[in-house]
């Protein structure tokens, strides 16, 4: 069952258009990563989903269409966008960027359990969840991030770059979570990702982005193993 | 000792309008990241709009409620029309459009209700003899009443910010528009919202401000108080409300103490000490005494 479907995507800044059709999918419950070098388009594609640019072209969720839709309409309608370099509340406690996350919801007793649930999932959050959140280390803003987009209990996830700027133990943790949360809670996840590597390993099927056109496809599998991912972005 | 008593109570007062203006500018500069130069021409507007109802036999406290909700709307309707479609092009230009806005409300209080001043009727007893003695000084009923309802609303905004879920999503879009949006708030209401607020609280202080002076309404009140409080605002931090409140009631008891006991100053130079903490803020404390550095680059 496709969850999300981008065909023909158009997107960006001014007269300067980045995407110039754009198509993709991501399956219910599915882990799919958009790789990409530097200016390919991929935090554009992003944007464009989640609506904070002007964009044409086809995005449907669920087979309905949010590509009107301003931002806080696209969470609602269940995508939540983990922005690159986090966009984390920095003068906001802990707790209080969690709850910001569930901006969207009424249900004060779901969101009681969904804020246990992630301090279980974050440990490292539970122990500073009265802090400021400005005074966190990257990796764990990284992981508030994450825990604040799920706070809205999106059907999909969309995570920019997760790993910009984390030490490499920290980026397999966060991608350990990442995979847990897609196991656990059957959560659709779209990431787009220049540690090819690490990406790949948790994802089921991948896009290959250059110049703001998708130009190669197919499962994790057959991309690690085609000649041009391998050169540009595993380096061997 | 009575005379420091009497120019501390009329300190206080004075601080407490521009301890309630620097918190609607600290307001809009957290929502929006300018200084809001209508904000003292929005709070005549609306004063002149409950002058002109108290004219009519209409009693003040309706009068009051009537031009807070006037403030708000003016605030919101400015903040949609004026301010959303140009904020994105540069700070710079929406800067000068609430300087137009400045000169275009004066002129149209001109207008509308000329260039007379007027003496506005207070919320309270306000006769020669409606005060109490404390320690042989003379405390107005008049002041007090401007302590409390000043309290009263600094302490509902305090709640609001800090104990509410709406308070939350504006804490959040000030803190973070961009992060605010992709959390699901619609971040175009809450703006709508701050600059209403701010525009509201303004015309609070403009009713409680002008009964304080025989002949105080008129089209030159409020640039003063915007000075006032924008150096409040200023000292206390751009985007720290707390500090905003406490700084705009020291400079009203600076400003009573110095005009009052240093004779070079007396009733001409008092402007000038709101300059003077302008510039001494700006030179020593950018951020101010409570705010926080990132604001310097604004």
């Amino acid at each position: 069952m496709t969850l999300l479907e981008v065909r023909d995507l158009t997107a960006g800044y001014g007269p300067a258009e980045v995407l110039h059709g754009v198509s993709l999918r991501v399956e219910e419950a599915e882990i799919v990563v958009v790789l990409g070098a530097n200016g390919a388009g991929k935090t554009t594609t992003m944007r464009a989903i989640a609506g904070l640019i002007g964009r044409k072209g086809t995005v449907n969720l669920d087979g309905a269409s949010i590509i009107g839709l301003s931002p806080d309409k696209v969470v609602a309608a269940g995508v939540s966008l983990v922005p690159q370099g986090r966009g984390t509340f920095a003068k906001l406690s802990v707790d209080d960027n969690l709850h910001v996350g569930a901006a969207k919801r009424r249900d004060r007793q779901g969101i009681k359990e969904d804020l246990a649930r992630w301090y279980e999932v974050f440990p490292v959050l539970a122990s500073r969840r009265k802090q400021m959140a400005g005074t966190l280390s990257g990796g764990e803003q990284q992981m508030l991030a994450v825990a604040r987009a799920l706070m809205s209990r999106p059907r999909l996830l969309l995570c920019d770059e997760p790993s910009l700027g984390l030490a490499p133990l920290i980026v397999r943790e966060v991608f350990n979570v990442l995979q847990r949360v897609n196991t656990e809670q059957q959560m659709a996840m779209l990431i787009v990702e220049q540690n090819a590597e690490i990406a790949l390993g948790i994802a089921s099927r991948a896009y290959l982005l250059e110049a703001g056109e998708v130009v190669s496809e197919g499962t994790a599998e057959s991309l690690r193993e085609s000649d041009a991912v391998r050169r540009a972005y595993l380096g061997y | 000792m009575q005379v420091f008593l009497e120019r501390l109570f009329d300190g206080i007062s004075n601080g407490a309008i521009y301890a309630a203006l620097a918190l609607a500018l600290v307001m809009v500069f957290r929502g929006t990241g300018t200084i809001n130069f209508a904000q003292g021409e929005m709070a005549l507007f609306t004063t002149y709009i409950a002058w002109g109802l108290t004219t009519k036999n209409i009693p003040v406290v309706l009068c009051l409620l009537i031009a807070t909700i006037a403030g708000f709307t003016l605030g919101a309707v400015t903040e949609r029309v004026l301010v959303r479609p140009i904020e994105k092009r540069s700070l710079l230009a929406t800067l000068i459009v609430l300087l137009g806005l400045f000169l275009a409300l004066n002129s149209l209080d001109g207008i509308l209700w000329g260039n007379q001043n007027h003496s506005m009727p207070s919320l309270f007893p306000n006769g020669v003899n409606s005060f109490i003695s404390v320690d042989g000084a003379r405390l107005y009923w008049a002041n007090l009443g401007v302590w409390l309802l000043v309290a009263l609303l600094v302490g509902a905004m305090f709640q609001l910010f800090n104990r509410t879920r709406l308070g939350l999503h504006m804490r959040a879009t000030a803190s973070n528009r961009e992060s605010a949006a992709l959390a699901g708030i619609p971040t175009g209401r809450i703006l709508l919202l701050g600059w209403g607020i701010s525009a509201a609280i303004g015309a609070v202080a403009g009713v409680l401000f002008t009964p304080l002076n025989p002949d105080a309404l008129g089209l030159g009140e409020m640039f003063p108080l915007l000075i006032y409080a924008s150096a409040a605002a200023l000292f206390g931090g751009l985007d720290s409300p707390g500090g905003a409140v406490i700084a705009g009631l020291l400079i009203g008891v600076a400003e009573s103490m110095l005009s009052g006991y240093v004779s070079a100053i007396g009733g001409q130079l008092q402007e000038a000490i709101a300059f003077v903490a302008i510039v001494m803020v700006l030179l020593i404390r950018p951020q101010g005494l409570f705010g926080s550095k990132e604001v310097e680059r604004v």
